[in-house]
């Protein structure tokens, strides 16, 4: 009897702790959605704005989706190509071992934490130093510095997950450590790396503070890696920044459309891993 | 003809193996013939693994392990620092206890060696899967796709494929560790088949706690016993006749379900080395000749007592798993 009271209770926790979540995530995207869709047109994701962005109450905000489009694919490429020979080196077969290992695994995790607008600041030192101004590739390598901690950790986790016994059937076979990192580690792992990444982009895409500085805002479209590029969600800060009720409604219809990316992203995502399970062993 | 069947093909001479401290295998000295399936027999924790991870220097990989000795094969050395390991690996196949697929389709699980060696020509590696395929016995169930992925096979046909994968790498040696304990019997059943028609070609040396696997395949056979190397000898000598005392106890003790005892302790919870302490005085009181059932849980103990008993002078007959924790020690005074 004692035993079914404390299962009972129990899963009463856990529904309760499941609506909260559900509840305010839903919240969340329900407020946005009521705000923004009045004002989200055809003209809003097809336009540039008219009469400046902070004043703006004509045109759309094409400069900040493609914009964001440009800092958040760009910079998880880059990310990418760093954080995954980071995470393999990390297995135990090359220095996950070593202390070296053990401290980068901490100053990771430091830097996870670490508020973006520290990132931003940084990034803004280094660009002064250079006599680089807010550009597309300063905000591109501050948003890649901004998703390496979550990436190289996300993608080691998943990394050491893989199985020692299909390591060994592979170094059995004559395969040096590369060829089995390669070819069987990372073809393991890669649902894991997926979702690594995504974690990364959604962090990158929705980051503010980090590209105030580095990438800067401007009403036209980027021509080159040198331009100043602006951003969703610099778009819905300034947007609500305004007195202007009209354009603050705006800020709601931007912050829908990057949330529309962001699900988008996650479903294509979702449905690559999916096809990537095909061979995973279990 | 007769005379180069019974080439040595791997020579072992003074091997040790250590476990972070422990010392897993000490002083073996044994030539393993060529073309012949060698059995390697001893209780669980005797070092059976440990040895053949030795010879393809799987034992490298693991965490605080060394070896340090001679294992000659073909003029080299594997245990030579300085030589080209993928090369030895690639020379031994090794068939593990519990089939490892890689997560591929089955073809390119076939052709993963061959392409890691440098085959690109799609006709010769679609040569290749159907030929070790067919070896491995699995060609026709599978024949028809080759590109759905191996996780999707049965357990029995998994170890087949892994069979065929480590077949198509060309090895001149088979290394098996308990190929069959995680198979059903008829899966098991074709793996020996196998391995009995595999021996005309390659040397296969079979590590197995199963005596009566050991009887049905081998042609010699290394008895074990924590680290230290019993017997060894052709198996006809050494299960119809053995030379050491162990050796018989050992073959007698697994067709025996228990031995029949004098005395018996029951030592689980205790560590040592107060299980050593009441394994002695248990011997003490009993007179010449009697034996002595111990059960003992802690994992130290299941090596070491059985030692400290023999370093006593007495004979340890057989150690035996009983269950998840649980391990027998009969000892005779």
């Amino acid at each position: 009897m004692d035993k079914l009271r404390e299962e009972k209770l129990f899963k009463s926790l856990m529904l309760a702790s499941l609506a909260i979540v559900v509840g305010s995530l839903f919240l969340v995207i329900a407020v946005v959605v009521w705000n923004g869709a009045p004002s989200l047109s055809l003209s809003m994701i097809t336009q540039t704005p008219k009469g400046g962005y902070y004043l703006g109450k004509e045109g759309g905000i094409l400069n900040a989706i493609v914009g964001s489009l440009y800092l958040a694919f760009g910079s998880m490429l880059l990310a990418i190509m760093i954080s995954l020979p980071v995470a393999l080196s990390l297995q135990k077969d090359y220095i996950g071992k070593t202390k070296a290992a053990y401290y980068i695994r901490l100053s990771l995790d430091v830097l996870w934490g670490t508020p973006s607008i520290v990132y931003g600041a940084f990034g803004f030192i280094v660009m002064l130093y250079l006599g680089m101004r807010a550009s597309l590739l300063g905000g591109i390598i501050v948003l890649t510095l901004l998703q390496l901690p979550i990436m190289i950790r996300a993608m080691e986790e998943v990394v050491k997950l893989v199985p020692e016994e299909l390591k060994e059937a592979s170094y059995t076979l004559g395969a040096t450590k590369l060829e089995t990192t390669l070819g069987v580690v990372v073809k393991q792992a890669l649902p894991g790396i997926v979702t690594a990444a995504l974690l990364a982009f959604g962090r990158g895409i929705g980051d503010a503070a980090s590209i105030l500085f580095t990438a800067g805002y401007t009403d036209s479209l980027p021509r080159s890696l040198f331009d100043p590029v602006a951003s969703l969600p610099l778009a819905v800060f300034f947007q609500l920044g305004t007195p202007f009720p009209e354009v603050q409604q705006r800020a709601y219809a931007s912050a829908l459309i990057l949330l529309i990316i962001v699900l988008a992203l996650s479903i294509t995502s979702r449905y690559l891993s999916k096809r990537f399970m095909k061979n995973i062993i279990r | 003809m007769e005379n180069l069947s019974l080439k040595n093909h791997i020579s072992i001479q003074d091997l040790n193996a250590f476990y972070s401290g422990h010392h897993a295998l000490r002083d073996i000295t044994v030539e393993i013939p060529q073309k012949q399936i060698t059995a390697i027999i001893g209780p669980s924790g005797c070092g059976k693994s440990t040895f053949l991870k030795c010879f393809n220097r799987l034992i490298d990989l693991t965490d605080g392990a060394r070896a340090s000795g001679k294992i000659i094969v073909g003029g080299i050395d594997v245990l030579d620092g300085s030589i080209d390991i993928t090369d030895v690996r690639r020379r031994m196949g090794l068939l593990p206890q519990k089939p490892n697929p890689l997560p591929m389709s089955i073809y390119d699980n076939v052709t993963y060696g061959p392409r890691i060696h440098g085959i690109k020509d799609k006709k010769r590696l679609d040569g290749i899967v159907e030929k070790y395929l067919k070896i491995a016995g699995l060609w026709d169930e599978v024949k028809d796709r080759l590109k759905s992925p191996a996780s999707k096979l049965s357990i029995g046909q998994q170890q087949r494929l892994c069979l065929a994968r480590g077949l198509a790498v060309e090895p001149e040696i088979i290394l098996c560790d308990e190929p069959t304990s995680a198979l059903d019997p008829l899966s098991a059943q074709h793996i020996e088949q196998q391995l009995l028609k595999l021996k005309n070609d390659y040397t296969i040396v079979i590590v197995t706690h199963n005596i009566h696997q050991a009887m049905r395949l081998a042609d010699y056979v290394v008895h074990l016993y924590l680290g230290e190397l019993v017997e060894y000898g052709p198996a006809s000598e050494v299960f119809k006749n053995p030379k050491e005392e162990r050796t018989r106890a050992y073959i007698n003790g697994t067709f025996l379900a228990d031995l029949k005892t004098d005395a018996e302790i029951n030592l689980k919870g205790n560590v040592c080395p107060y299980n050593f302490m009441y394994a002695k005085q248990a011997l003490h009181d009993l007179s010449n000749g009697k034996l002595l059932k111990v059960v003992v849980d802690y994992p130290t103990a299941v090596t070491e007592v059985p030692r400290g008993m023999e370093a006593d002078g007495h004979k340890v007959l057989s150690v035996k798993q009983i269950n998840k924790t649980d391990w027998e020690i009969v000892i005779q005074k």
